[in-house]
């Protein structure tokens, strides 16, 4: 697939998925003109977009859409929920031609073909007569009405029966030793060249101008009996260098209007851009620019260029009667979006990932590099020394931040995803369900973004399907028949939480366990808590649904959705409670790739501890030694010895420390030999060779080059607390998985 | 004892049509191995090693290697002796493994490194199917340089990633509950 192509394809999926987001919005705002405005826009830019690159199949299926909404947009027909839903599927269809363009197929099979050809005939059918009645144009003035307005010529062919050449050579043509002259000769071989506009708008002053630099672009009127194949072998040459656009004799309006789109100029003369598009002639435009400056007499010469005197010389073509209205419109159109686009794309550049990631990984280097710097200069007792690298390393910290920053994307857009699959479920299903979405803007790295969809469509659905009621239990048991599914997403304490939320029936706990006693997950008569069993609903295998249905219920949801989100370094949580709802908790770290880490050092080893789960560190008191606990502050804090735990062996320190931690609300004391102060730390994947481990979550690179470890707090209290579990006959084992012995 | 020499027949054959023709020499515990030279990204003095916790003897540790950090496979104590000891010419010899996306970079601890040879396919015999002291299915063949064999290692093999992460996940389970 080329690059236009997948810009294509990349560009299309968003024009859809914001076509999709607001015709959700129009459902429950039915006759708000900018969303079905915006809905049009997205419909229309795919068209485009799949024109330049001649995927017809996209164009046809898509032309028939945008009549539609155009219909709809000049409330010729009205908006209903059927029609909501059939230009939904129409999404998911262009969609999936978007897939057949993406393989590489020059068509869609046959099935996907019937499939749009039903949609189509259900979309004609819903249009009904209505739309042969003559447009109306009751807003005229509003840019929306003069695109209704073009869109409405949109079938009509222009008169020329020429072709229609846009020319934009680049800059290094001339220096490549190629000479524009020659393919315009070239092409007067082939045909004849009726008109021939010479664009020269990037042409700089004299000064600046640089010989060996080609400026020109052209604009060809051009008479033949070849095809577009054969006109466009005259510039193979060129072909990777020069922008060209080809349009048919007699094509339509609408494809000039793409034309006019298409051209890179900015903010170009309105008069010129209809010269160049052939729809007036020179004579015309003369005629046209006469009338317009004639009151300014003199400053005539100077004035007639500047951009802002571009829509006056629109209205007095109009007058003159030399230009359709439409065109007009189109091109102030264009001058507008000119300048809107500019704006926007000051706003947003577009970078491959990897591009991205081989940033990151360098400013990865630099911290680790800085960090050595450190250590040499307060080896060498320079003041001066000391003082430039600490300001290098605030330097680094902030350009670290920054390129962290780049990764992280706004958690609002998965979520607003499952607004249609809420929707659509809902529907099936026979429920209500209300989605409330709150904290959209949370920020969280792009990667694991890309990984919750999943995980999340999985909890929504059984959110959906076991736990929200019908209407009617619903109101039995005094509730609103209106089901409510929370998506949140919120920080805390150095990790980022996302709930699920519904105020369904709650989980049933007699029946959850009754299945797991019946899955040997537990044995009867175990002690457990509330939590110990809500949880249980993520063990393999395990599903509570007695009956299958297709939205969930296969049993394979809940533990691979654990697994997932384990796989991010996060964790996942049920709570629940009876008749009033569940709640989903994911908790996940804030980037996959940086954190601040506080440095420990036991026997010869250093060890990494996030600095997020850090509360305090103290020093080991005469009871910690003896006992595995100790006082703190009145509170007991269980002890986790990492020189057992790692089997270490060498003498005990005079002094040993602990590191007070907190994991999801409970403490405990990591005891280590020496405090060696915080770090920042650039995580590096351990390789695949390490991924059972527990107790570490990677590793990272210290300023001497050695290389540490980074500790997994969570894992590793687990483990003392699974350990401990095991040692005590008959007590209760929280999870079957630990209880192997 | 029939199936092990027909594996190791089969595996000769397979050296005979695609192995490279050109090795790197090592001696481990007075033996002298060969790996296949394409294998091999880069040799690099024997430096600070960090420790994994909780991992087979055979599992080094991992190092620092211009940023990325690669774990050290102690081959000695892979072929069930004890683990080498380092001495002035021990060196790390970086293996690349794998193909495709599943690339994966390994280190591994020899005695000393001593040449590049050209051992051309007539003089690789194949590998005998007991004493080597070795795992029959470690060898690829065994090459005859100036009169005496050196020992080819089937390289996916003794490196095998699955294995390894295998072994590793086992050692880490003696002690706590492991996940399935």
């Amino acid at each position: 697939m080329d690059e236009i192509t997948s810009v294509f394809v990349t560009e299309s999926r968003e024009q859809l998925a914001a076509l999709e987001s607001a015709l959700l919005q129009l459902e429950h705002n039915p006759g708000d003109d900018d969303t079905l405005n915006a809905i049009f826009r997205s419909a229309h830019t795919i068209k485009g977009g799949a024109g330049v690159i001649e995927c017809t199949y996209i164009v046809s299926f898509t032309h028939v859409v945008e009549n539609v909404l155009d219909t709809l947009r000049n409330r010729e027909i009205t908006l209903d929920a059927d029609l909501i839903a059939l230009l939904l599927a129409c999404g998911d269809h262009m969609g999936q031609l978007l897939g057949v363009l993406e393989a590489g197929a020059s068509a869609p099979d046959e099935e996907l073909s019937a499939e749009g050809e039903a949609l189509l005939q259900r979309l004609q059918a819903g249009k009904g007569a209505s739309t042969q009645a003559p447009n109306t144009n009751p807003t005229a003035g509003t840019p929306a009405a003069f695109d209704a307005l073009i869109e409405s010529s949109g079938g009509g062919a222009v008169e020329t029966d020429c072709w229609h050449i846009s020319l934009r050579f680049g800059p290094d043509v001339l220096r490549n030793g190629l000479d524009p002259l020659n393919f315009l000769r070239y092409l007067g071989e082939i045909g004849h060249i009726e008109r021939l506009e010479t664009v020269a708008d990037a042409m700089p002053a004299a000064a600046e101008m640089d010989a060996e630099r080609c400026y020109l672009g052209f604009e060809i009127s051009f008479s033949s009996t070849a095809d577009k194949a054969a006109i466009e072998r005259v510039f193979d040459f060129v072909r990777d260098e020069c922008t060209l656009h080809i349009l048919p004799p007699h094509s339509r309006l609408n494809d000039y209007f793409t034309l006019i789109n298409a051209l890179p100029e900015d903010l170009m003369r309105l008069g010129e851009i209809l010269v160049r598009v052939g729809a007036l002639t020179q004579h015309e435009l003369d005629e046209g620019l006469s009338a317009q400056l004639a009151p300014l007499a003199g400053a005539a010469a100077t004035d007639a260029a500047a951009p802002t005197q571009a829509p006056q010389i629109g209205e007095i073509l109009v007058e003159h009667k030399v230009v359709q209205p439409e065109l007009v419109a189109a091109a102030v159109a264009r001058q507008k979006q000119v300048s809107e686009n500019k704006a926007a794309e000051a706003r947003l550049i577009r970078i491959p990932a990897d591009k991205l990631d081989r940033l990151i990984d360098l400013v990865g280097e630099l911290v680790i590099a800085g960090a050595s710097v450190n250590l040499l200069a307060s080896k060498s007792g320079s003041e001066a020394l000391t003082e430039a690298t600490s300001l290098t390393g605030r330097l680094v910290e902030s350009i670290r931040d920054a390129a962290l920053q780049l990764r992280m994307v706004q958690i609002g857009d998965t979520f607003n995803r499952f607004h249609r699959v809420v929707r659509d479920t809902s529907r099936d299903m026979g429920k209500e369900i209300e989605l409330v979405i709150s904290g959209g803007e949370t920020e969280l790295d792009k990667s694991m973004v890309e990984k919750l969809g999943d995980p999340l469509m999985h909890l929504v659905r059984n959110a959906m399907d076991h736990g929200l009621e019908l209407p009617a239990v619903r109101e039995a048991s005094g509730k609103s028949a209106r089901g409510r599914l929370e998506l949140n997403a919120f920080h805390d304490s150095g990790s980022i939480v996302i709930e699920v939320v519904e105020d369904g029936a709650g989980l049933n706990r007699e029946r959850i366990l009754a299945k797991a006693i019946e899955r040997g997950l537990v044995q009867a008569g175990q002690a457990l808590t509330d939590a110990e069993i809500y949880n249980l609903i993520f063990e393999p295998g395990f599903s509570t649904a007695a009956q299958v249905t297709n939205i969930s219920g296969r049993g394979v949801g809940m533990d691979v959705v654990r697994r997932n989100i384990q796989g991010l370094r996060g964790s996942i949580d049920v709570s629940s409670e009876p008749g009033k709802g569940s709640r989903f908790a994911i908790r996940l770290p804030l980037t996959l790739a940086i954190i601040d880490g506080f440095l420990v050092g036991v026997g010869e080893a250093a060890y990494v501890i996030p600095l997020d789960s850090v509360v305090e560190c103290i020093e080991l008191s005469a009871e910690g030694s003896e006992r595995d606990y100790v006082n703190l502050r009145g509170e007991v804090l269980p002890l986790l010895r990492l020189r057992q735990l790692f089997g270490m062996e060498g003498e005990l320190p005079s002094r040993q420390n602990v590191v007070v931690v907190h994991y999801a609300g409970s403490k405990s004391g990591i005891v280590v030999d020496q405090l060696l102060g915080e770090f920042q730390t650039v995580i590096k994947p351990l390789g695949s060779i390490f991924r059972h481990i527990k107790g570490i979550g990677g590793s990272t690179i210290l300023g001497s080059g050695e290389v540490a470890l980074i500790l997994d707090v969570q894992a590793l209290v687990q483990r003392c607390a699974s350990k401990e579990a095991q040692h005590v006959p008959g007590a209760a084992r929280a999870l079957p998985t630990t209880s192997r012995s | 004892m029939s199936q092990s020499l027909s594996i190791s027949k089969h595996a000769a054959a397979d050296a005979a049509d695609h192995s490279p023709q050109q090795y790197l020499t090592f001696s481990l515990g007075g033996e002298v191995f060969a790996l296949g030279i394409l294998n091999v990204k880069e040799i690099i003095e024997f430096g600070q090693i960090t420790e994994i916790p909780m991992m087979p003897a055979f599992i080094r540790g991992v190092i620092n290697l211009r940023g990325a950090v690669v774990p050290v496979i102690d081959l000695s104590a892979r072929f069930g002796g004890s683990g080498s000891t380092v001495s002035r010419r021990t060196c790390i010899v970086i293996v690349e493994l794998g193909d495709g996306e599943e690339r994966q970079d390994l280190g591994v601890i020899v005695d000393a490194v001593n040449e590049v040879l050209e051992i051309p396919r007539a003089d690789i015999e194949p590998p005998p199917s007991f004493g080597a002291r070795i795992r029959a299915d470690f060898i690829q063949g065994m090459g005859k340089v100036d009169g005496h064999f050196v020992i080819i290692l089937n390289v996916e093999r003794v490196l095998s990633t699955e294995e390894i992460t295998l072994l590793a996940s086992m050692n880490g389970d003696t002690s706590a509950g492991e996940e399935q």
